[in-house]
């Protein structure tokens, strides 16, 4: 009964017949006999009524004239109806007159009250039912009638009663079984065919078979119906399905037989093309090293002679060695570019990130920088926080600020300005560099980025670049997870803009040394660099100053006479340098405060300015004075005379390379620096020099018939007593990454051939050789 | 000021009037309780044989049906007349007092002569008339008067209920011969309770 929701159709028709047969059977039985059990107790309670009424006529006289015996009498003959328990008469005071007990029993009732108004009353009691019933005698009450009878009638009717209930039940649900039985065919079977048809087919995936039909107009045959419809269509569907899954598999296994000829095409294509990548890489490998060879000595040897170590040159030869440097330099530019982009290109480029300061990277940069921006008197500016770190390679890092910095000064026209400004946003560093230039028209910002472009209608200046700087920037950017971006105004100037991501969550990786990064030295300098108070109100000539002195000299500045006295007398530099006209006073007025002051006084103060007053500074105490613009060279030569150095050991550099005119280049340079050296052209000469020789330090190449330079080196370590001999390395080999590391480790630095190593080379053998430079007469390089 | 006097005076004349009544009522209270317990020692005492006699004279009236001319004479009283000396006194028109039958009140009456039974429907004979029973029975005949008498061989003689002591118990006898021929129909119920039902021949027939 209580899974009767799980019962089969045809069991739960018959078990709903029986039930609605039953439940009314039951409910119509229940009212038949309730009615009938009301109806009988009216029916007794009536009877008793008319015999108490009999019997109350029956007794007037008797109780008028006090016959109780006649009344007795009248009572007795109740003995005729066996239902009669007791009867009395009472006279109208209720005093019993007269009683009848059937089985003789007992003392007469008191007359129980009957309500006023009423001549009869009747109710049960004890399962009995008592009536009393009033008698009136022309219309005077007489006296009183009480009639208890049983129900044993009642009790038989009910017995009988429930008897033809139960009879009547059980043949109606007997009937209404076998009814069921036959009628819920007619519903249930096809309902349960139809299941089993629906259920065969799902079971079978068999839409070809078919649910019969009843044959009735009823909702069962409708669905049946519609069964059969559906299957129909799903069968027409299943041959369609089948049909375009053939189709389908047949197109695929074509497509796949196409797929692979185009596969094995496609693989011998990836061989040809890999094989093409390997020789591109090795042209490469060759180009960098056979075309930077042969011009590394053209524009160092041109440098040379324009700074006139090999002889006076008179003006044209002056003009003529100019052409051949720029347009060198400009050619090595190219030749760099180029193999830069081929390299990025061919996906060759090999990235060094680490954190660090823009602060540390920017001056170096500038200091290429300035000399160009000075020659057009354009004003660099910066705007440069103390803890800006980039997470970026160093040298790369550089380049992208070299390549924007000589795009806004050579698109830049006389007398303009470019600023340079970095600041760090929420986690990336942005460097932007804003100029004063020609701008660049809307529909042109685009195509700066792209290789070979330069923008149409600017000026001369424009074609002395490659056109791939600003597209190697942006290709360098991005693949240090950067952006470039660009804003421009045509005739206003232009703003890039360089996102790099901030060192600050990179931080914790410890930094692996730089390429061209000066390197700790191996041996400790306890020397104190001298000092140089660059007095100058204008900003970017203390700059260009200070760019000059920067490796070796620790420099002060001050924008004014007044902050010069001051600083001077706190800082005790070694050397004053001193602009003539300044927005706030004289030069000359600050030179004789200076000269007053006998804290100052012997102080050696060089004049730089730009009017030639050489008499009237010597008249006032000045110890040199020069004219600007005032070249690199020539202002370090100056500041030498009158700086003490110390000059402790003449050690020789040794100079080891294949190349003799790289050797003559770097002999050269060095001699006019002021130091000894000794030329050999393999590893295994230099090998032989050093175990027979002391030097101060090695400059090395790594490219060299038989032993190259990787091999001196590990020789050289072996040596214990040359373990701590400075090594540098100078090679236009493109490094691998090892190849770096093992560098970093084993020498005291190395330098690229393309790129402008002179000054930082004879700045790093400055420190590792105790200051081995000594002024000279002569020039230095 | 007027007023104030005249409210604060006003309850004291009621208080007054509320002490006489409430003495009033008590008296009657206690009137009441003596009378009724008087009446009710009274009622608790068996009623007398003549208390039970004139009750039975209004019954028979109940179970007598008289000829319609005599009943057809509406707005008149029932009158039951004691003839001779009154042996009941009060009681008889106590009993009498406030009953109806057949729609009518009930009177008494005491009447010296026999001529003067013309309005009487029951007649009582009184003891005193013993000695010429056969003449009164002889002027009321056929009048529909039913004669009663507790006179002994009252029914013998003609009377048509005689009141007779079965014991401490009145009873009556019937002399259902004379009544028929007076035209009065006895209810059967009547009969069923007197002691004796006579239907002897009527004298002098």
């Amino acid at each position: 009964m209580l899974n009767i929701k799980n019962y089969s159709i045809s069991k739960k028709l018959t078990w709903m017949n029986m039930l609605v047969s039953g439940v009314a059977l039951l409910l119509a039985c229940a009212a038949f006999f309730a009615y009938d059990l009301y109806t009988f107790r009216i029916g007794i309670a009536h009877n008793l009524s008319t015999e108490a009424q009999i019997i109350g006529s029956n007794t007037v006289s008797a109780i008028v004239f006090n016959d109780s015996h006649a009344a007795e009498n009248t009572l007795s003959a109740l003995k005729a109806s066996p239902n009669i328990l007791y009867a009395a008469i009472y006279t109208p005071d209720g005093d019993t007159f007269s009683a009848y007990w059937r089985d003789n029993g007992g003392k007469a009732l008191p007359l129980p009250a009957i309500p006023t108004g009423q001549t009869q009353a009747h109710w049960l009691v004890d399962g009995q039912m008592a009536l009393v019933q009033s008698i009136v005698f022309q219309g005077k009450l007489t006296g009183f009638v009480y009639l208890r009878s049983d129900l044993r009638a009642i009790d038989g009717r009910l017995k009988s009663y429930a008897v033809i209930a139960a009879t009547v039940l059980l043949i109606s649900l007997v009937v209404a079984l076998l009814i069921s039985r036959i009628s819920q065919r007619v519903i249930s079977e096809p309902v349960v065919q139809l299941a089993q048809t629906v259920r065969i087919v799902s079971h079978e995936k068999n839409y070809s078979i078919r649910a019969v039909p009843t044959g009735h107009r009823d909702e069962v045959s409708t669905l049946i119906e519609s069964v059969n419809e559906m299957l129909e269509q799903i069968q027409q569907r299943d041959s369609a399905l089948q049909q375009a899954h053939d189709e389908l598999e047949h197109r695929v296994q074509e497509r796949t037989a196409q797929l692979a000829v185009a596969n094995r095409e496609l693989d011998l294509r990836n061989r040809e093309v890999e094989r093409a990548t390997q020789m591109k890489s090795k042209f490469l490998a060759s180009m960098s090293h056979e075309l930077r060879t042969p011009l590394n000595a053209i524009v160092g040897f041109s440098d040379l002679l324009a700074e006139q170590t090999a002889g006076q040159l008179n003006d044209k030869q002056k003009r003529f060695v100019n052409h051949i440097k720029q347009g060198s330099a400009h050619l090595l530019q190219l030749i760099n570019d180029i193999l830069d982009l081929s390299k990025i290109e061919a996906g060759q480029l090999e990235l060094r990130c680490e954190a660090f300061q823009v602060s540390d990277a920017l001056p170096e940069v500038l200091s290429t920088i300035r000399p160009l921006a000075m020659a057009k008197h354009i004003a660099v500016q910066h705007k440069l926080g103390t803890d800006l770190p980039v997470y970026a390679d160093r040298v790369r890092f550089k380049q992208i600020l070299y390549n924007l910095l000589s795009n806004a000064v050579k698109f830049t026209p006389k007398d303009g300005r470019i600023d340079i400004d970095c600041y760090q946003t929420r986690d990336a560093v942005c460097i932007s560099v804003a100029d004063t230039g020609i701008g660049i028209r809307a529909e042109d910002q685009k195509l700066v980025f792209e290789e070979f472009r330069q923008v149409e209608g600017s000026n001369a200046n424009a074609h002395q670049g490659t056109g791939l700087g600003l597209a190697i920037t942006k290709r360098l950017v991005e693949q240090q997870g950067g952006s470039i971006s660009l804003e421009s105004e045509i005739g206003k100037g232009s703003r890039f803009t360089v996102t790099l991501p901030s060192g600050r969550e990179a931080s914790s990786a410890s930094p692996p040394p730089a390429v061209a990064a000066p390197l700790a030295p191996a041996v400790a300098i306890s020397r104190i660099k001298p000092l140089v108070l660059i007095v100058d109100d204008e900003f970017s000539a203390r700059e260009l100053l200070a760019s000059y002195l920067d490796p070796d000299y620790r420099i002060a500045t001050a924008e004014s006479g007044v902050e010069a006295l001051e600083k001077a007398k706190q800082l005790h530099p070694d050397v004053i340098t001193l602009d003539v006209l300044m927005a706030k006073g004289s030069g000359f007025e600050t030179l004789v405060g200076l000269r007053k002051d006998p804290e100052t006084a012997k102080l050696p103060i060089i004049i730089l300015s730009i009017v030639d007053q050489k008499e009237v500074g010597f008249a006032l105490g000045a110890t040199d004075y020069l004219v600007k613009p005032i070249r690199k060279p020539a202002l370090l030569e100056t500041i030498q005379k009158y700086v003490p150095t110390q000059v402790d050991d003449d050690s020789a550099i040794l100079l080891v390379d294949d190349d003799p005119k790289t050797l003559e280049l770097l002999q050269e340079a060095l001699r006019s620096a002021g130091y000894e050296t000794q030329s050999v052209q393999s590893g295994a000469r230099a090998l032989e020099v050093l175990s027979s020789k002391l030097v101060g330090a090695v400059l090395l190449d790594l490219l060299m018939p038989g032993m190259d330079g990787f091999q001196v080196i590990r020789h050289i370590r072996q040596e214990e007593s040359l373990r701590e001999l400075p090594i540098f390395v100078m090679t236009a080999k493109n490094l691998t990454s090892e190849e770096m590391d093992l560098l970093s480790r084993e020498t005291q630095g190395f330098f690229q051939k393309h790129a402008p190593w002179q000054k930082q080379l004879l700045a790093e053998i400055a420190r590792v050789t105790h200051g081995g430079r000594r002024a000279k007469g002569a020039g230095q390089g | 000021m007027e007023r104030t006097n005249h409210t604060a005076a006003f309850p004291e004349h009621r208080r007054l009037r509320c002490d006489h009544s409430l003495l009033l009522r008590h008296t009657i209270v206690a009137f009441s309780w003596l009378v009724f317990a008087v009446s009710s020692a009274l009622g608790q005492q068996k009623p007398t044989d003549f208390q039970v006699k004139a009750a039975y004279l209004y019954n028979f009236g109940r179970f007598v049906e008289w000829p319609t001319k005599v009943t057809a004479a509406q707005g008149e009283p029932f009158t039951v007349c004691v003839l001779g000396q009154d042996p009941f006194g009060p009681t008889l028109d106590a009993t009498l007092a406030g009953e109806r039958i057949g729609g009518r009140s009930v009177v008494a009456r005491r009447i010296s002569s026999p001529q003067e039974s013309e309005h009487c429907q029951i007649l009582f004979l009184s003891p005193t008339e013993g000695s010429h029973v056969s003449k009164i029975i002889e002027v009321v005949d056929k009048k529909a008067v039913l004669t009663v008498s507790d006179m002994p061989q009252f029914a013998e003689r003609g009377g048509m209920i005689q009141f007779v002591l079965d014991g401490n118990r009145v009873r009556f006898e019937v002399n259902l011969t004379a009544t028929q021929h007076a035209g009065l129909t006895l209810s059967s119920e009547l009969l069923k309770v007197a002691t004796t039902v006579r239907r002897d021949p009527l004298p002098g027939d």
